[in-house]
């Protein structure tokens, strides 16, 4: 009876062993997608486009060696393209093409082609969403023109387009919207979302096109429908709070020259507030910022100059915001800076009321900017001692 | 049997006994000039000088007649005599190497404890070497073992209790505690489980072991088996039951739980600090030790979307041109550094050399470069094999090693479902095992919060309460 009881569980194991290697994928059979486009093509088919990495360069004799030189990874991948009516489709009529199994759990960029952008992100989303594979992680981009021309690049320094776009998203220099926030800002009460804008340096003779992020589109309801420029842009990630890193460059008054400042460890806060019938939203932008160059007369070791200098600096970033609020409130009426849902989290009976006037009450929004940027180092020398007249 | 009051039926029945003995010398003597008797002894078991001086010699000019076994015993110059009366007892007493002497008219013989035996110097344990520690370690000769531990432990609470096993051997075998601090029932179930083996020969202390674990078919070591003294005695003090053997330099330690046998006692000779972040640094390798290859091959065939895309690509790219299966490679891998590590152990130290350049070649470079294996993989080996390493005791390295396999097996059909799985059933039957009644995976379970300061970290000394509960 004892020796039936141990042996139990070793019969019930046979079942699972016979389940077997069902769904076994050993590397050497998948084709490895590090980024994938999604165009629209005139007639309203979809066109899916994969980078694949060749996992067997030709030529090669490297066996299963690691790769001795860093650089032989680069141009060691192929673009394969397929069309369908919609983005399952052309996945599958993809995967009829190519010998290997699509692997999507490596893909770490996805573009949007513009056209694809302005028709509608839902339907490709719901395809990435209900993916298995599909990383929540990726990036999201929208590309001027066909994301194909951006996935057929090979960039002269990063490894493969995708490499390339990561780092540059990952620099917090531009917008950095993954797969996760783009669905979450899609479903969002604003109903308003925001991508970054992938463009292409046009070829010099010296080196090859490479992409770079430029700005970013404006999505309303699903749809792209307009662009901001860099300036704009990085007013909207002023709002978002998503400026990590920047150097801002100012010009105090009656100084003579410029001052350049890194900012660090900044914060930005909304506080919404409803009076009435008037929607208030405050916004609170701390951080701390430190000096790099100095060119102006400004002796930066005197706390009255220092405070100069800080005025200048939330003067110029009040100035970037209130372009974007602009631009966001009155040109696109759309909600970029997820104010909705601020209200919403803070007045939610009011704000559910209120819900199908949010189109109309958002142009209205009062935005009051309270900015509190402080110099916390001025550097090691206090004046701009190469300056003549200073000494 | 009872020895007979005619010396010449004594020595015809141990003549009988030890015929075709050449080594065994019957020596023939007059005590005193007028009572004959026989001196029995095995030739290179005893010192024989000390023999002429302290017994032979006295006695040639030795006491009267029929004035008694015992002025006899006072006439000799030796300080341990015993006085056997059976003739089994005597049997044994001179297969110890204990010379005895048969005197005509009486039913007993004076045994001498003059016994001699070739012996190792105390040398430090190869196998158990410390930095910081004490450098003697047990050797063959049970009696100079004891002598170590006692060493050790000034106490008269020291007890040893003595039996012999096997019935060809007949080996001596101690039974040692400190009395007060291991629990009488303890030592009970000992003696009670000892005394109950049939075994015709104790060669080593494996011998016994397998007859008294609770668990006879687990891979895992129930007792644990230590060369060294100190570690032996700072069990005793803990109130558990050292055994030893006569013959080897190997004593058991009883109860025993799982996380004793990835201590060492360099845990306690070192500062706490880094005594704890040891004892850390060998728990994870010793996880690693049992699921490296098995996590390797789990995501490589089932979870490639896990492993970051710089690495994935490297790794597609190294795999690509490998003509096994990631499950395949493994096991072949690994076979192979079985095989490799148990050539090397067994090779004499000038021929070991060869044996691990061939390996460095064949399951290295050579494999990687003929495109039978890829790099990953052979790292991945190389890693297993250091946390192999890693495990301090020979006897809890060995069961890992091999339930590697079986996990490599299931990680290859089933992904981390398959290790998920391996673990579960490890750790049942390690949860349900029992070292003389004491859970093997305690204090972690069952949880005792006490115990856990010797467990998850080598606390200070002054928070060890060295005693075992229970």
């Amino acid at each position: 009876m004892k020796k039936a009881l141990t042996l139990a569980p070793v019969i019930l194991l046979f079942p699972l062993l016979a389940a077997g290697c069902w769904n076994a994928r050993e590397v050497n059979d998948l084709a490895i997608i590090t980024a994938a486009g999604i165009d629209r093509l005139e007639d309203g088919r979809i066109e899916l486009s994969v980078k694949i990495y060749l996992t067997s360069p030709i030529g090669s004799e490297s066996g299963g060696r690691m790769s001795d030189q860093p650089n032989s990874d680069k141009g060691t991948s192929v673009v394969l393209s397929a069309t369908g009516i919609n983005t399952a489709d052309a996945a599958s009529r993809l995967q009829k093409m190519i010998s290997r199994t699509v692997f999507w759990g490596q893909t770490e960029v996805y573009l949007f082609g513009e056209r694809m952008a302005r028709a509608g992100l839902e339907e490709p989303m719901e395809f990435l969403m209900r993916h298995y594979a599909s990383r929540e992680r990726s990036l999201m981009f929208v590309s001027e023109g066909t994301a194909k021309d951006v996935l057929l690049l090979s960039p002269p320094i990063d490894r493969s387009v995708a490499d390339a776009l990561i780092a540059m998203a990952e620099q917090q220099t531009g917008l950095n919207i993954t797969m996760k926030d783009l669905a979450q800002m899609l479903v969002g009460k604003s109903g308003a979302a925001v991508l970054p804008i992938v463009r292409i340096s046009t070829e010099t003779d010296r080196q090859a096109a490479y992409p770079f992020i430029e700005g970013m589109a404006v999505i309303k309801n699903g749809r792209m429908i307009g662009r901001m420029n860099e300036q704009a842009t990085r007013g909207v990630m002023w709002l978002r709070n998503e400026i990590k890193r920047s150097t801002v460059t100012v010009t105090p008054d009656d100084s003579g020259g410029y001052v350049s400042v890194h900012l660090l460890r900044n914060h930005t806060r909304l506080l919404p507030r409803i009076e009435g019938d008037r929607w208030i939203m405050t916004v609170r932008v701390t951080g701390q910022d430190d000096v790099v160059e100095n060119t102006s007369d400004l002796d930066l070791s005197v706390p009255k100059h220092i405070g100069k200098v800080e005025e200048e600096l939330e003067k110029f970033v009040e100035a970037r915001m209130r372009l974007a609020l602009e631009l966001a409130q009155q040109e696109f009426g759309a909600d970029v800076f997820r104010f909705a849902d601020a209200f919403w989290r803070k007045y939610p009976k009011i704000w559910t009321a209120n819900a199908d006037r949010w189109d109309e009450i958002f142009p209205k929004v009062e935005v009051r900017i309270e900015t509190d940027l402080r110099i916390a180092r001025p550097g090691l020398v206090g004046r701009n001692f190469f300056r003549r007249e200073q000494r | 049997m009872m020895l007979s009051e005619h010396l010449r039926e004594n020595v015809l029945r141990l003549e009988a006994a030890y015929s075709d003995c050449a080594d065994v010398i019957f020596h023939d003597m007059l005590i005193g000039g007028h009572t004959p008797a026989m001196l029995v002894y095995i030739e290179g078991l005893i010192r024989l000088d000390e023999l002429d001086r302290h017994v032979v010699e006295p006695l040639r000019d030795g006491p009267g007649p029929n004035s008694g076994l015992e002025s006899i015993r006072r006439q000799t110059a030796v300080a341990s005599v015993k006085t056997v009366d059976s003739f089994h007892r005597l049997v044994d007493e001179i297969a110890d190497g204990c010379p005895a002497l048969l005197v005509d008219g009486y039913n007993a013989a004076l045994v001498f404890g003059l016994s001699d035996r070739e012996q190792r110097a105390i040398e430090e344990p190869t196998a158990e070497s410390v930095l910081r520690g004490p450098r003697e370690g047990f050797i063959e000769t049970m009696r100079t073992n004891i002598a170590l531990l006692r060493r050790k432990i000034r106490s008269p609470k020291l007890k040893v209790v003595t039996l012999r096993l096997g019935s060809s051997s007949k080996t001596p075998i101690a039974v040692m505690y400190v009395e007060d601090i291991a629990d009488p029932s303890l030592v009970r179930e000992v003696m009670n489980r000892l005394e109950r083996i049939e075994i015709t020969d104790v060669l080593e202390t494996a011998y016994i072991e397998e007859w008294i674990e609770d668990n006879r078919y687990s891979p895992f070591p129930q007792l644990l088996s230590t060369e060294r003294p100190d570690v032996a005695s700072a069990y005793l003090l803990e109130g558990r039951v050292v055994i030893l053997v006569d013959g080897t330099p190997t004593v058991l330690v009883a109860p025993i739980t799982f996380f004793a046998l990835l201590q060492t006692p360099e845990d306690y000779y070192e500062r706490y600090v880094v005594g704890t972040a040891i004892r850390w640094l060998r728990y994870f390798f010793f996880a690693i030790s049992l699921l490296g290859p098995s996590l390797y091959v789990a995501v490589v065939t089932f979870h490639q979307e896990m492993i970051p895309t710089t690495l994935m690509l490297t790794m597609a790219r190294s795999r690509e041109q490998i003509p096994f299966t990631a499950l395949m490679e493994a096991v072949l891998m690994e076979t192979m550094f079985e095989a490799l590590r148990e050539a090397g152990a067994r090779l004499p130290k000038q021929i070991g050399s060869a044996v691990s350049i061939v390996g460095a070649l064949v399951i290295g470079q050579a494999a990687i470069s003929a495109g039978i294996v890829s790099a990953p993989m052979v790292m991945v080996v190389a890693i297993t094999g250091i946390a192999s390493f890693m495990a301090p005791r020979y006897t809890i390295g060995i069961p890992i090693r091999l339930l590697r396999f079986p996990v490599m097996f299931l990680a290859g059909m089933m992904g981390l479902l398959g290790v998920i799985l391996g673990v579960i059933v490890i750790l049942n039957h390690l949860l349900n095992l029992r070292s003389f009644g004491v859970p093997y995976m305690s204090p972690l379970a069952p949880l005792e919060k006490r115990g856990l300061k010797d467990v998850l970290w080598r606390a200070p000394r002054w928070m060890l309460n060295r005693r075992a509960k229970g």
